[in-house]
Order: structure tokens, then sequence, then C-alpha cells
């Protein structure tokens, strides 16, 4: 039992950091129907940026809570730079073009950013300095929290209610859900689909970098090409929730952060992968659309 | 006159590559045996993504099924490299469609995202050591060469050529296919699949007669590709290598033969010609591809389908 309750909470929190990456690739999929592949990228990028930030910080500033709020803010400002500046020079000059023109693109985008990384930062694994994060662990009979992984739950929780209402309760949140539906509908209807997509790509990004600041902290060590498999492993969550899904998303991290805790606590962790796989398959042949379905309009 | 110059293309380009061996030093009859294996993959690939329009990202599978097959036999159980060759070959057809049937029906990006989790399985099952036959991470090694009437065709030259027969092979397969009912089929479905159903065309049949024709294909190449190394791992044939051969497809050109060609030059010849700039290339490599893409949105030669006047298509 202390086990199961141990990896459910090992699995929540990996599970929040898939969730918060796999919201970037289901918002860009719901506007563009596009498999953003640069995105896992930018998520290994932003764990860069941010171990940089901080490294620049830690002797400047004594508050640790200010570094930390600094260091969040400003990679995620420098990543939304990043991910406007790849829909501008990747994917708006395809927008009318094949669409598998424009998965190369972003393939090539995802090489583009992946190799630069190593070019600045050398092939090497970087690690994250221990102390960020003070290492507090609360023992909850028998089950151990970390602050850490406090931290992760409670400020994707907070992230996801904000995305959550943003996107149904706002006027621009309702213009994303339109250009989702029909661009050229929304487009008759005034909503300027253009600056629906940057926003897309800034709050993708963001989020996106919201993750890979947690995956260093967390991991503490990050690599050069790690975005891929981060990246992967959350596209599988956004397509298990329902790809163009938010909700779908959130909830399909979770289950795949907690179905990955329990491989590895329960089984090897040398086939997690491939059996998260596996699941995808099973949900692909069994159910195409996902738990929650796709918000897709699907196009015959 | 266009079909004359095409003649005289096809005849300078096979002509080039039967001297090739007596050109190039020992480093490059390798990268140009590679070349013509991967051509052959791409081709190949070109059958399913190209042609039948279905978004396959784990060609590398039966790629490496061929390769596997042919590694396994020869070094476990002692089969002469020659005998594997069936082997290698229907063992990939029949896993192609086992596999492409119960996924064939589902739209673009579901089937490239499943066919990337076949290809993640596939290779995580080699690294496994699965059924204690795959040898691990580090692969299989000592592979015999191919004999003939008790030739050893163990040389370098002797390889490039079998790989330059594994082309032509394809090429042959390829042009047969063109100009047959079954690649009609094909090109319809990719058309318009809903189109194509209702006049009668039995869409589920001839996609998966792609995947399967084209999985046998990539077979026998993963033989060649065996032979060459004279040893198999599992990162030649892990989803990286996959999306190498989709990339190569769109690149070149969707169904266009001298596309895909191409295609294969540009992402697999010239990474290498500027291998002393080791990391640095890849950079610029992805921002090629962005530029290539967006410049030529259907390929660096796109395909021509025979006389059709111009205002026939939709404006992309």
């Amino acid at each position: 039992m202390e086990i199961f309750l141990q990896q459910l909470v090992n699995g929540l929190t990996i599970g929040s950091i898939y969730a918060l990456v796999a919201l970037g690739y289901t918002m860009v999929y719901g506007v563009l129907k596009l498999i953003n592949f640069a995105h896992g990228d930018l998520v290994a990028l932003s764990a860069y940026i941010g171990l940089v930030i901080t490294m620049q910080l830690v002797g400047v500033f004594s508050s640790r809570l200010l570094i930390i709020a600094v260091v969040f803010v400003v990679t995620a400002i420098v990543i939304s730079f990043f991910g406007v500046l790849l829909e501008r020079m990747a994917y708006r000059p395809l927008r009318r073009a094949p669409r598998l023109s424009a998965v190369v693109s972003a393939l090539g985008a995802s090489l583009a950013i992946e190799n630069g990384i190593m070019l600045i930062w050398g092939p090497m694994p970087r690690i994250f300095p221990a102390d960020i994060i003070p290492n507090i662990n609360w023992d909850l009979h028998g089950v151990y929290l970390s602050l850490m992984q406090l931290i992760v739950l409670v400020v994707s929780f907070v992230l996801m209610v904000v995305l959550y209402l943003f996107v149904n309760r706002t006027k621009l949140g309702t213009a994303m859900r339109a250009s989702a539906i029909d661009q050229d509908a929304a487009r008759l209807m005034g909503i300027n689909v253009d600056k629906v997509i940057v926003t897309t790509f800034i709050i993708g990004s963001a989020l996106g970098s919201v993750g890979g600041l947690f995956i260093g902290m967390y991991y503490r060590g990050i690599y050069f090409n790690m975005g891929w498999i981060y990246g992967l492993n959350a596209f599988v969550a956004a397509i298990i929730g329902g790809i163009g899904n938010i909700p779908g998303a959130m909830l399909g991290g979770m289950l795949l952060g907690i179905f990955n805790a329990f491989i590895a606590g329960y089984l090897s962790s040398s086939w997690a992968l491939a059996l998260t796989y596996v699941l995808l398959i099973i949900i692909m042949i069994f159910r195409p659309t996902g738990i929650l379905g796709e918000r897709v309009a699907e196009k015959v | 006159m266009m079909e004359n110059n095409r003649k005289l293309l096809y005849g300078a380009f096979f002509l080039a590559l039967l001297v090739m061996p007596f050109v190039l030093n020992s480093r490059w009859e390798s990268v140009a045996t590679t070349f013509l294996i991967y051509s052959a993959v791409s081709l190949s690939q070109d059958i399913v993504l190209g042609r039948a329009g279905m978004f396959d990202m784990g060609h590398a599978i039966f790629f490496g099924l061929g390769a596997y097959s042919t590694a396994i036999l020869n070094t476990v159980y002692g089969w002469p490299v020659l005998l594997t060759i069936p082997v290698a070959v229907i063992l990939p057809l029949v896993f192609g469609i086992l596999l492409a049937a119960p996924i064939v029906h589902l739209r673009g990006d579901y089937l490239l995202v499943t066919t990337i989790g076949f290809n993640i399985v596939f290779t995580q099952a080699l690294k496994n050591n699965v059924l204690g036959l795959t040898g691990g991470p580090n692969g299989i090694f000592g592979i015999a060469p191919i004999k003939i009437f008790g030739i050893s065709l163990a040389s370098q030259t002797a390889i490039y050529y079998l790989a330059f027969g594994l082309l032509i092979l394809t090429l042959v397969i390829i042009r047969n296919l063109e100009t047959s009912k079954i690649g009609r089929a094909l090109h319809y479905i990719n058309e318009d699949s809903l189109a194509s159903e209702c006049i009668g065309i039995n869409t589920r049949f001839y996609r998966l007669y792609a995947f399967g024709l084209s999985a046998a294909i990539a077979g026998l190449a993963g033989v060649v590709f065996a032979v060459q190394f004279s040893a198999v791992s599992p990162e030649a044939f892990d989803f990286m290598q996959s999306v190498l051969f989709f990339t190569i497809v769109l690149v070149g050109g969707p169904s266009s033969i001298e596309g895909v060609l191409l295609g294969t030059f540009f992402m697999f010849v010239v990474p290498e010609m500027f291998r002393q700039f080791a990391e640095a290339r890849y950079l610029v490599f992805g921002i090629a591809m962005i530029l290539i893409m967006i410049w030529r949105p259907r390929g660096i030669w796109p395909a021509r389908f025979g006389r059709i006047p111009k205002y026939f298509f939709k404006e992309q």
C-alpha cells in the first residue's frame, strides 16, 4: 500500500509536468492541426536558459524565493519569444501548403533547436544546483512528499485552472476555441486568427517553459536532446486525453505520469518506455479520439 | 521531347552509379553504398507515404526486421545469407500487414503517432534483448558475406554493386506499380479516399497492399544493409531513422522517383560531406529543411502526372 501511495505521488508529480508540456501540443494542434515537433525542444531549451539565469542570480539576490520567481518569469518570456519566432519563421509561411510540409518544417525546427543547444552548452549533461528549492521532505505515514513535489503539484494545478478560465471565460479564449473549430468562419466573424495563433504559441511555450524548469529542478540532470523524449511522452499524453482538448491534455498527462510511475515501481523501468507506447497503440486502435474525445472538427 | 530528356537523365545517372566505385575512395564508396540502400528504403517509404498518402513514421521497423532476420538466422542458426533473404522479405511483409491492419483507417496524424509508437516499441524490444536473440543494445556482429556459387561477395565494391542491384530492382518494382491498376488505385485513394471508395475501390485492401509491398522492399534493403556493415544495432532502426526516411520523401518530392533520390542525396550524402563541421551541420541542416519546405512545399523535385492542363488544379 505504501509503495502504491508513494508511486501515486511520484506519478502525479511527473504527470503534472507532462500535462504542462502536453498543453502546448494540444493547443497548437487545436488551432493549426499541426504536430509541433519543436515544442519538446523548446522545453529542453527552457531548462538550459533557466539554469543560466539561476547561476547568474545566485550571487546577486539573497532571497531564494526572489531568485525562483525571476527565473520562472524570465524563462517564460524568453521561451514565449522563441515560440512566436518559431511560428513566424517555420509555420506561418506554410499555412496554405500541404500539411506534411509543415510537419517537415517542424522536424527541421526541432533539429535546429536541439543542435543549437548542443553547440552552445555542449553535448554533456548539465546539472541543476541542488539547493534552489530547499530539500525538505514530509513523512506522511510512510509516504514521502518533498517540497519540490508540492511546488510542482500546486503550481501546475494553479496554472491549469488559470488556463481553463482563460480559454472558457475570456474573449480571447473564446476566439481561440472558435479558431480551433473553423478558422475561416472565425475570420468571417471578425476574429484576428493570426493574433489567436500567436497567443496560442505564447501560452503554449510559457507553460512548456514551466514544465522544462520543473524537469530541471526535479530531476536535476538536463541534456540537449531530452526534448525528444519528454516531448514525445507529453504528446502521447495529449493524445490519450484527446488532442485539441485542453482538459484532456491535463487528464492525459496525469494518467500517463501515474502509469509510468507504477510501471517503474512494480515492473521494470527498462520496459517503461515500450509499455507507454503499447498503451498509446491500444488507445489509438480502440478509441482514437482519446479519453475525453477530441475537440477538433473532422474534415472529410 | 520530355520523355527523351528523362531517358537521357536516367541513362547518365545509372552510368554515373556504375563507374562510382572506380572513382571514389574507400570512405566515399561506403557512403555511396549506404546511399543506394537508403534510396531503396526511401522509395519503399514513398509507396506508403507519397503514393498511398498514409503518414507512416515507423518505416525503419521493416528495414530493421529485414536486417535482424538476416543477422539472427546467419549468426545464431548458421544459415547462409542468401537463404535468409526470403525470410527477411516475408517477415517484414507479414508484419507490415499485421501492424497496419488495425490502423489503416485512422486519420493522418493518428496514423503517424501510432507508427511512431510501433517504432519505439520495436527498438525497445531490440534493446531489451527480446527472446534472447537480438543481442541487446550492442546488436549483433559478424554477419557473413553473401556467397554465390562459392564466390564470396565480401569486397566493398561487390557490396556496392549488390546495393546497386537492389536500387534497380526497387525502381523496376515502382515503375511497374506506377503504370499498374494498383498504382492508379493508390493515387486515387491519396487524392480522395471517400470518392475512390464510392466508385468501388477497396481502399482497405490497397492500403494494406501498399504497406505490405513497401515493408517487403525495406526488408530486402535491410539484408544488404546488414551485409554492408556485417553488423546490426538498434540505433540503426530507431525512430530517428524513420524520421529520416519520412523527411527524405517529403523534402525530395512525394511520389516522384527523381525527387526521392534527390531527397536521399540531400538528407544523407550532404551531411556526410560536411562531416568536419561535426555538430554545427545539423543546426544549418534543420534550418535548410524549413527553407526548402517554404520555397518548395511539394518537394525539391515534385511529381508530375501526365499532361493534365493546369486549370484542373486548385492553386495550393
